[in-house]
């Protein structure tokens, strides 16, 4: 196992979290059609960064830095990892940020329609956790993990419940991004997005709730499980607070000139706090998968009498 | 047979071509489909005048300054660039679109029948100051709009109607006129700069010159009425989709009404909500009033 890989997955992911907040800044900002064209700007690689430009240009050039790394990072996984699987994993994530350019590309030629913008918002969560996954996957601690593998009956429960909670997590980012792109800053958001939006964080924080207490009562010696469970509920706790601010602040937006903080901040937080929700429990349902093997019962056979 | 992986390379690569030859695809060109209505002009015989005066009654909404400082162009041009959304002088309403929506003329034909040809002149729609000149216009159906960049930066002029398909275009600085026309009758198309994000302007969209703008003054008069019963329609933006007010008025021949419309605070404050829209029986006040 290779430290430089494992560091490099990690750049790769924290590269994309960057991307996920430039990402919101240009929604935020109302900026997704302020470069008409794609895949070039104003027919130029660099135009003049003005205006909205600033924020949509900024964002195709992060997205543009993240590419490059996730090809390197595949072709670095490919030629150094042993695990074929990881390798498909990395070239998982190189497919997936290619479709997320394409998407990105559509919701220009398009004008931004609702289904291809909540797509595009959709994908890049996936992507952040395809990479946020490479990250855990190349690191000493999933390869010799502190807590040791075990076999327990009660491992298939926890083990559910994590990807539950993931599940809800990621049906609660695909609502919560269809609201988002579903009215500009100068329109009320629909209430019935809104009502499944708030509906949908109730059920995260029951069922993540549920997960990372079995996590601390089953296993509150191990760190190596407790650390992921008890950061995504505070992330999550966080994220709530941050759901409210967000709702106030774009309650006010439509009476405003043009988009301001501190909703474009509060907005722009919420997003990102929903992805490190989305990263802290993939990143505890994969230690959960690595070190909890579900008990299989062995039966001998009686010899013939 | 294929195997797994070969299955899979097949779905991906097809599914980036199919992505790669949709982009191509689309665009910001004008694929609007015209109206096919035939042409059938408004009677001018005997033709009166509609006019009147568009008031604000209370305390009319502060203006808002906007920040331009995102571009050093704008915030050079427009310091002090204030929102337009409520022009209030002295009591009297600008930027109001008023149009007759519907009657009955003196012969029995409904102005819902009649559809004009678009006048050659064109109506232009300036981008100065990083802000759109006019505010509010009239055009008729397939009437080129002509569009200007009159500053030192880039503008992008996107066209949002609900009837026809959206327009997208940047306009670069110094770049000439361009045309535009807007083909199915509409009230209003919202129309915004994607760069400059506080730039708006709104058109109405006609199949007669039956409407006008008010200006400064509140005042607006529309010409070449048949004579006939009318529904006098005020339209002026707030809140999602505008406020509107309406007025019966008669034109006998030669004639002229008087329409007056009056828009008062819970107009301007329209689109301010103060609960959190939920179902109707159940409302939560918010925290404080926006």
């Amino acid at each position: 196992m290779s430290k430089g890989v494992h560091r490099f997955a990690l750049l790769v992911a924290c590269a994309t979290f960057f991307l996920i907040i430039a990402g919101a800044n240009v929604t935020s900002h109302a900026a997704g059609l302020a470069v008409p064209d794609w895949p070039l700007s104003f027919g130029k690689f660099f135009p003049q960064m003005v205006g909205n430009v600033f924020w949509e240009h900024g964002h195709r050039l992060v997205a543009t830095t993240v590419g490059l790394l996730t090809i390197a990072l595949a072709i670095c996984l490919q030629l150094r990892e042993r695990r074929s699987w990881v390798k498909r994993l990395g070239w998982l994530a190189l497919g997936g940020v290619i479709a997320q350019g394409l998407l990105g590309g559509l919701t220009v030629k398009m004008n931004l329609p609702l289904a291809v913008s909540a797509a595009h918002a959709t994908l890049a969560q996936l992507f952040f956790l395809t990479t946020v996954s490479l990250a855990v996957v190349t690191s000493k601690s999933w390869l010799g993990p502190s807590a040791g593998i075990r076999e327990e009956r009660e491992a298939a429960f926890l083990r559910t419940l994590c990807v539950l909670a993931l599940s809800m997590i990621l049906i609660q980012l695909v609502v919560g991004a269809t609201l988002r792109h579903s009215a500009t800053w100068d329109r009320p958001l629909p209430s019935g997005l809104l009502l499944a939006h708030i509906g949908g964080a109730v059920t995260v924080t029951l069922v993540l709730g549920i997960t990372v207490l079995t996590v601390l009562a089953r296993y509150r010696n191990e760190t190596y499980l407790t650390r992921p469970a008890l950061i995504s509920i505070g992330l999550l706790t966080v994220q709530l607070a941050l759901g409210i601010a967000a709702y106030i602040t774009r309650l006010g937006s439509p009476n405003g000139p043009q988009p301001l903080n501190p909703m474009i901040s509060v907005t722009v937080a919420h997003v990102a706090c929903g992805a490190l929700v989305f990263a802290s429990t993939i990143v505890l349902t994969l230690r959960v998968f690595r070190i909890l093997r579900v008990e299989r019962t062995a039966y001998i056979l009686a010899p013939a009498a | 047979m294929l195997t797994k992986r070969a299955r899979l390379w097949l779905g991906l690569i097809a599914a980036v071509s199919l992505l790669s030859l949709a982009s191509s695809c689309g665009g910001g060109g004008n694929t609007n489909t015209e109206e096919t209505t035939t042409v059938k002009p408004v009677p001018t015989k005997d033709a009166g005048t509609i006019s009147g005066k568009v008031s604000f009654t209370g305390a009319a909404p502060a203006p808002v300054k906007i920040d331009t400082s995102a571009d050093p162009v704008c915030a050079k041009a427009s310091p002090n660039l204030l929102g337009e959304e409520w022009v209030v002088k002295d009591g009297k309403l600008a930027n109001t679109f008023v149009y007759i929506k519907d009657g009955t003329l003196a012969d029995g034909t409904k102005i819902s029948d009649y559809s004009e040809a678009p006048p050659s002149n064109p109506v232009t729609l300036d981008q100065n100051g990083c802000h759109y000149k006019p505010h509010v216009l009239g055009v008729v159906v397939n009437q080129n709009i002509n569009i200007t960049n009159s500053d030192p930066t880039n503008h992008n002029i996107h066209f949002m109607p609900k009837n026809s398909t959206g327009w997208n275009q940047s306009q670069l600085s110094g770049a000439p006129p361009m045309m535009h026309k807007l083909p199915h009758a509409e009230v209003l198309v919202p129309v915004k700069c994607d760069q400059h994000p506080w730039m708006k302007s709104y058109v109405g969209v006609m199949k007669t010159k039956l409407f006008a703008v008010s200006g400064e003054d509140g005042s607006f008069t529309i010409s070449g009425v048949p004579p006939g019963k009318y529904t006098v329609v005020a339209w002026h933006e707030g809140g999602p989709t505008g406020t509107e007010q309406k007025k019966e008025v008669e034109i006998k021949a030669n004639g002229s009404a008087t329409a007056d419309f009056s828009f008062g605070a819970s107009a301007a404050l329209r689109g301010q909500p103060s609960s959190l829209p939920m179902l109707p029986a159940l409302e939560v006040p918010m925290l404080g009033k926006q």
